[in-house]
C-alpha cells in the first residue's frame, strides 16, 4: 500500500507520522523554555476565550441579578429607616417639651403610651400599654404635657382603657384659673365642650384658663382643661353657656402620663 | 480541509467542557473524562494515524492551562488513540457491550495514567473514589452517545413515550 502523494508505504508513512508525534510530545515533556507556555497561551487564546468570555458574562449578568435584588432589598430598608427617622424627628419635640415636665405634688408620673383610640368624630376612649402589673388602678388621672386627658376607666394585664375628656359621661370639677369660680366642664357631642354649672353673674370672659378644682376627688386640682372660647348669659337663667376648647387636642394623643398617687 | 472541521468541533467541546461544563457535570467526585470519551470514539470509527494525532491535539488543547503538563498529556491521549484503535482491530465492535467494554478500559486506564504521572500521594483512594467512578460516569455518557449515533435513541421514540 503506497502513499500517492509521497510514494512511501503505509508502513513507513506510519512511522513517520507516529515518529513526528512522539517528537512533538518529547518536546513538550521536557519542556523546552517557553515551548509550552506559548502553546498553552494560543490555545487558550484561540479555543478557550470564546467559552471564557460567555462564562464571564453569564456569571456577569447573575452577579448583575444578584446585585440588583440585594440593591433592591437595601433600598427598601433604607426607605423603611427613613419613615422611622421621620417619625423620631417628630417625635422629638414632643419628647422634648415633655422633659421638664413636672407632676402636681403628691403624684409621681408614669409614662404611657397610647395604643389604640376608639370614638368617632373624637375619640372618646383610648387603650394605653400600661396595666394592673404597673400598678394602674381604676380612676387614676391622665395627663400629657399639655393638661388634663381622662382617667383610667378599666386595668387589664398589660394595658389599661382611658376615658378621655370627649367622653359625655366624663364630668370633672373645673374652676376657672383667675376668679376662682367653679363649674362642670362636660363634653357634649352637639355643643363640643363646656363649662356647665356656672352661674350667669360669675365672673368669667373669653380666653380664661379652666383648670380642674380637684373638688371631685379622681382629679387633682391645678390641671389644664380647657379655654373659654365663647360666654354667653342668657336673661331670667341662672347659669351661663359656657364653651370651652380643650387644652388637650385628642385627636393626636400619644405619649401620656398616669398621675400615680405617692405614698400608701 | 473540509474533513478537519468535526475534529476541530470536537476540540471546542473539550475546550467548553473544561471552561463551562465541568463543574455542573461532576457528580460527588466523579468526573466526565469528555477528551478521553472523545479520542476513544474517534479511535473507533476512524484510522489510526486520525486516532494518534486527535489524540494528540486533544492532549495539547486538554492541557493549555497547565503547560507543564501539556507534554504528558499529549503522550497519554495520542498513546491512548493509538492503543484504543489497535484494540479495536480486535473486538467484535459491531456489539455495543464491546465498544463500551473499550470506552470504560481506555478512560480507566488514562484517568489511572494520570493519577501515576501526577504524583497523587494517595493513590489508591483517588483510584476508588476519583478515577474509577469518573470512568464508569463517562462510560454512561458515551453509551447514551452509541445509543444515538445508531438509531437505538431517536427523538421519534423519545416524543412516543410522551
Amino acid at each position: 500500500m503506497l502513499n500517492r502523494k509521497s510514494g512511501l508505504s503505509y508502513k513507513s508513512w506510519r512511522v513517520v507520522h507516529l515518529a513526528v508525534i512522539l517528537i512533538f510530545v518529547a518536546t513538550l515533556i521536557l519542556k523546552l523554555p517557553n515551548v509550552n507556555q506559548l502553546i498553552g497561551d494560543a490555545i487558550i487564546d484561540t479555543a478557550y476565550s470564546p467559552f471564557f468570555k460567555i462564562r464571564w458574562t453569564v456569571r456577569d449578568l447573575v452577579g448583575t441579578n444578584k446585585e440588583n435584588r440585594l440593591l433592591r432589598v437595601s433600598l427598601t430598608e433604607a426607605s423603611l429607616r427613613i419613615v422611622a427617622l421621620e417619625e423620631a424627628e417628630r417625635e422629638n419635640p414632643r419628647l422634648r417639651s415633655i422633659l421638664g415636665f413636672e407632676p402636681p405634688p403628691a403624684y409621681r408620673l408614669l409614662p404611657a403610651r397610647v395604643i389604640s383610640v376608639t370614638g368617632e368624630p373624637l375619640p372618646v376612649s383610648a387603650a394605653i400599654n400600661m396595666g394592673i402589673e404597673d400598678s394602674v388602678l381604676v380612676n387614676h388621672p391622665v395627663i400629657n404635657q399639655v393638661g388634663l386627658v381622662g382617667r383610667v376607666q378599666e386595668v387589664m394585664p398589660g394595658y389599661a382603657k382611658v376615658q378621655l375628656l370627649t367622653d359625655p359621661l366624663n364630668r370633672v370639677a373645673g374652676r376657672v384659673a383667675t376668679s376662682r369660680e367653679m363649674g362642670i366642664v362636660r363634653y357634649l357631642p352637639s355643643e363640643g365642650m363646656i363649662l356647665d354649672n356656672f352661674p350667669n353673674q360669675g365672673a368669667i370672659q373669653v380666653g380664661d384658663t379652666i383648670l380642674s378644682s380637684g373638688l371631685g376627688g379622681i382629679y387633682p386640682p391645678g390641671l389644664r382643661v380647657g379655654i373659654v372660647s365663647d360666654v354667653r348669659r342668657p336673661e331670667n337663667k341662672p347659669y351661663s353657656l359656657i364653651k370651652l376648647e380643650p387644652a388637650v387636642n385628642f385627636r393626636t394623643i400619644e405619649e401620656l402620663f398616669i398621675l400615680m398617687p405617692e405614698g400608701p | 480541509m473540509t474533513r478537519a472541521i468535526p475534529f476541530v468541533l470536537y476540540l471546542l467541546l473539550i475546550a467548553l467542557h473544561e471552561v463551562m461544563l465541568r463543574d455542573i457535570t461532576t457528580v460527588l467526585t466523579a468526573e466526565i473524562n469528555l477528551a478521553a470519551l472523545i479520542v476513544l470514539t474517534v479511535a473507533v470509527y476512524k484510522p489510526e494515524l486520525v486516532a494518534t494525532w486527535f489524540g494528540f491535539a486533544a492532549g495539547l488543547v486538554l492541557a493549555a492551562g497547565m503547560p507543564d503538563l501539556i507534554g504528558w498529556h499529549t503522550l497519554w491521549l495520542a498513546g491512548l488513540g493509538l492503543l484504543a484503535y489497535h484494540t479495536r482491530e480486535r473486538l467484535n465492535l459491531d456489539s455495543l457491550y464491546a465498544k463500551l467494554l473499550l470506552i470504560l478500559g481506555g478512560i480507566l486506564l488514562h484517568n489511572v495514567m494520570v493519577l501515576i504521572t501526577f504524583g497523587a500521594e494517595d493513590f489508591w483512594f483517588l483510584l476508588v473514589t476519583a478515577a474509577l467512578p469518573g470512568a464508569v460516569y463517562t462510560t454512561l455518557i458515551g453509551w447514551l452517545f452509541f445509543l444515538v449515533k445508531e438509531g437505538r435513541i431517536t427523538w421519534t421514540r423519545i416524543k412516543a413515550l410522551f
